[in-house]
């Protein structure tokens, strides 16, 4: 029984069929990440999964929930996956701290005090304790990428998302955004990761998967989808980036 | 919040302080008696025989008459000044029961109109520029350009000798517009009902008569065809009591009569003073109808300006036929539409104010929808993922992330909304709502200064348009701030 279940997942935009049939699982505590060529339908597979997408035929299951079913709370799933975009997606008119307590407290989640207790200590956690009352515009990509995450984890999710977190940032402060979410897969959080950063996948990933054309072509332990890729496209691909 | 609060303080102050003045009294209908008001139809700008007197009273012979007519019949009834062709469309939609607006009885409008015994033997005479001497006959207007009134007899009489005498017919609405014209010299004469244009002349409104008058029809009384039977017997019997006991003669006398009052001595800015009440009183109009109908555009604006940006697409179609519809009619036409079209179809009356406000927050509402549709738009829409990937509801989501962005952007295009709102309230005038513009006009057809009145008002719009920018100016630095 998977934390996450995909089967038979096809997603279309008109005619353009993005998705083409995707069947694989997630376990619980499991770090995943997802590799592959621009426009192969990763980033989308990863929205579908808390339905920022809505799909065209399959299944997605979260928690044996059903998240397309109209009968499903899909506001309530959501509370359970966190998710960090590659543009940080922060509230520019909160400062920090409420960016971080906002969720939090307006769904009734926290008081007002325990979410700022819960909203500082996790500025602490991703190391940006000096910032509680900044607003976003004054903030580094870097640094507007942790609170970001720390957001994501104020509502205490099961499943963290991250949509290429790291792909709008400047060189340099890549480091410690995968240094944040490297400590986020040792404590043990299920994960799924779509990047480009292949020596992290490589690090940190239970297994990583590779989707070219809406279909994931190659999956396995990253020793070996790295080290002794099947699939030709798998092989062309880590040519080209490696 | 507390920001709202404030502004909607601001604006009430605003208009407290504006409507406080002494507002004119349009009600006559202080006769004692039974059964129903009846409602007047008349025009604003027809000296001798309706006009403002400079306390804001209307007077003339008309109203004199149908004072004097009402106290002898004891019926109860209320003046609205609309303007001659408003009245003649109100009367025709059933707004008002009855017009009295020197109106000349027609074979045209008895097929409409049933009328009252005529009280005037009027006739048509052209008037010239004081200190033109060229023209002195028909004959002189060969090529030239001749100002009239629409729909009055004047007008009949211009353009049944146009082709003959070679003149061009340049249409007005009210008499104070049509001689401006030939003061400034863009026509070089007008023909008018020659009680009035005497009446102008004594006035001093700088025309002088250069012929005989031209026999004519006679004016009556009018009311809707087969309709308000009673208020007619009671017209028609009045008249002829006033005739018997001499105070019809008296009226008449006052207005027209050798001993009929001059002009006022007085200087410019004394007039400008004394007109001040009445302008002020216009004003307050202008802003209670600006703000009224802004709130209710706004309300119409956040409805359908969701419904735009929404997932329904049934909604997202209302609405762009909502908006398509009421950007794309005209006010004026709109106005029209609203203050004449709908009660005559539905066979009901409306106020001209409701009819105002309601026109102007269609029109406003349709640009305040786009305003809204635009401003949410604007808005990143990764803004919305993240707030609903965190769990919020889509209606949390909006108000809480997406409105408060949206509304720092929409703020200056809404003051601009503000801006142009207010102005559009002149245009109001033409369904007889008595603003600012409209109290203008009334305010020249009894002083003929156009000038400075004009440029009174002029001034007026500017201050309080530029007070209004500079608040709003100030209230959207501190949105940005906070």
């Amino acid at each position: 029984m998977g934390k996450i279940r995909v089967e038979g997942l096809k997603k279309s935009y008109g005619s353009n069929e993005v998705l083409k049939g995707i069947d694989m699982q997630v376990q619980e505590g499991e770090v995943v990440c997802v590799i592959g060529p621009s426009g192969s339908g990763k980033s989308t597979f990863l929205r579908c999964i808390n339905r920022l997408e809505d799909i065209t035929a399959g299944r997605v299951i979260v928690d044996e929930r059903d998240i397309n079913d109209p009968k499903t709370d899909i506001n309530k799933v959501r509370e359970n996956i966190g998710m960090v975009f590659q543009h940080f997606n922060l509230f520019p008119h909160f400062n920090v701290l409420k960016n971080i307590m906002f969720a939090p407290v307006e769904l009734g989640k926290q008081s007002k005090e325990e979410a700022r207790a819960t909203a500082l200590r996790l500025l602490e956690r991703v190391g940006l304790s000096d910032k509680a009352e900044a607003f976003p515009s004054q903030l580094s990509g870097g640094q507007k990428q942790r609170v970001a995450i720390a957001r994501a984890l104020a509502m205490n999710p099961d499943i963290m998302l991250f949509d290429e977190p790291t792909s709008a940032l400047d060189p340099e402060m890549v480091g410690e955004v995968l240094g944040v979410m490297k400590d986020l897969a040792r404590e043990g959080m299920t994960m799924m990761i779509v990047t480009h950063e292949m020596g992290f996948a490589r690090e940190v990933s239970d297994r990583v998967i590779f989707m070219d054309g809406g279909y994931i072509v190659e999956e396995g332990p990253p020793a070996e989808v790295f080290g002794n890729p099947k699939n030709e496209r798998t092989i062309s691909f880590l040519e080209k980036v490696l | 919040m507390r920001l709202i609060r404030g502004v909607v303080l601001a604006l009430v102050l605003l208009l407290a302080a504006t409507t406080g003045v002494p507002v004119l009294a349009q009600s006559q209908a202080d006769q004692p008696g039974s059964g129903k008001t009846y409602l007047i139809g008349t025009d604003v700008t027809f000296a001798p025989f309706e006009f403002q007197d400079p306390s804001g009273e209307f007077v003339g012979i008309d109203m004199d008459l149908m004072k004097a007519i009402a106290k002898d019949q004891n019926f109860k009834y209320e003046i609205r000044p609309l303007g001659f062709n408003a009245a003649v469309q109100a009367l025709e939609s059933g707004q008002v029961d009855g017009v009295i607006a020197g109106m000349s009885i027609t074979e045209e409008r008895k097929q409409k109109f049933d009328f009252s015994d005529p009280y005037f033997d009027s006739g048509v005479v052209m008037a010239v520029r004081k200190d033109q001497e060229g023209i002195q006959s028909y004959e002189d207007l060969r090529g030239k350009k001749v100002a009239v009134k629409t729909g009055t007899e004047g007008y009949s009489f211009a353009e049944s000798i146009a082709s003959k005498y070679g003149f061009t017919i340049v249409p007005f609405d009210d008499s104070a517009q049509m001689y401006d014209d030939v003061k400034t010299g863009n026509s070089v004469a007008c023909f008018d009902d020659y009680p009035v244009l005497a009446y102008g002349v004594k006035q001093n409104n700088g025309l002088k008569l250069v012929t005989e008058k031209e026999p004519g029809a006679s004016y009556g009384f009018a009311v809707q065809k087969g309709q308000n039977q009673e208020l007619m017997e009671k017209f028609n019997a009045g008249l002829a009591n006033l005739k018997a006991n001499g105070e019809y003669n008296r009226i008449l006398e006052t207005y027209v009569g050798e001993n009929a009052a001059g002009p006022a001595n007085q200087s410019r800015l004394g007039l400008i003073a004394e007109s001040m009440p009445i302008l002020l009183a216009g004003l307050g109009k202008t802003l209670l109808l600006t703000f009224v109908s802004l709130f209710f555009a706004f309300f119409i604006g956040l409805i359908f300006g969701f419904m735009k940006v929404g997932r329904n697409k049934w909604l997202r179609g209302i609405a762009t036929v909502f908006v398509d519809i009421f950007r794309g009619i005209p006010l004026l036409v709109l106005a029209f539409f609203i203050y004449f079209g709908i009660p005559q179809a539905l066979g009901f009356t409306m106020s001209p104010l409701v009819a105002a406000i309601l026109t102007l927050s269609l029109n406003a509402g349709a640009y305040v929808t786009e305003i809204i549709r635009g401003g949410i738009q604007s808005i990143d829409p990764g803004q919305l993922e993240a707030a609903r990937s965190l769990g919020l509801p889509y209606r949390k989501a909006m108000m809480k992330i997406i409105i408060p962005q949206a509304v720092k952007i929409m703020i200056p295009t809404l003051i601009n909304q503000l801006v142009i709102t207010l102005k559009d309230t002149s245009i109001l005038s033409v369904i007889g709502l008595v603003e600012l513009t409209q109290s203008g006009k009334i305010v020249i057809a009894r002083t003929f200064a156009s000038f400075d009145i004009w440029l009174t008002i002029a001034i007026m719009y500017l201050i309080v348009i530029t007070i209004l920018t500079k608040i709003a100016n100030r209230l959207e630095r501190r949105v940005r701030v906070g």
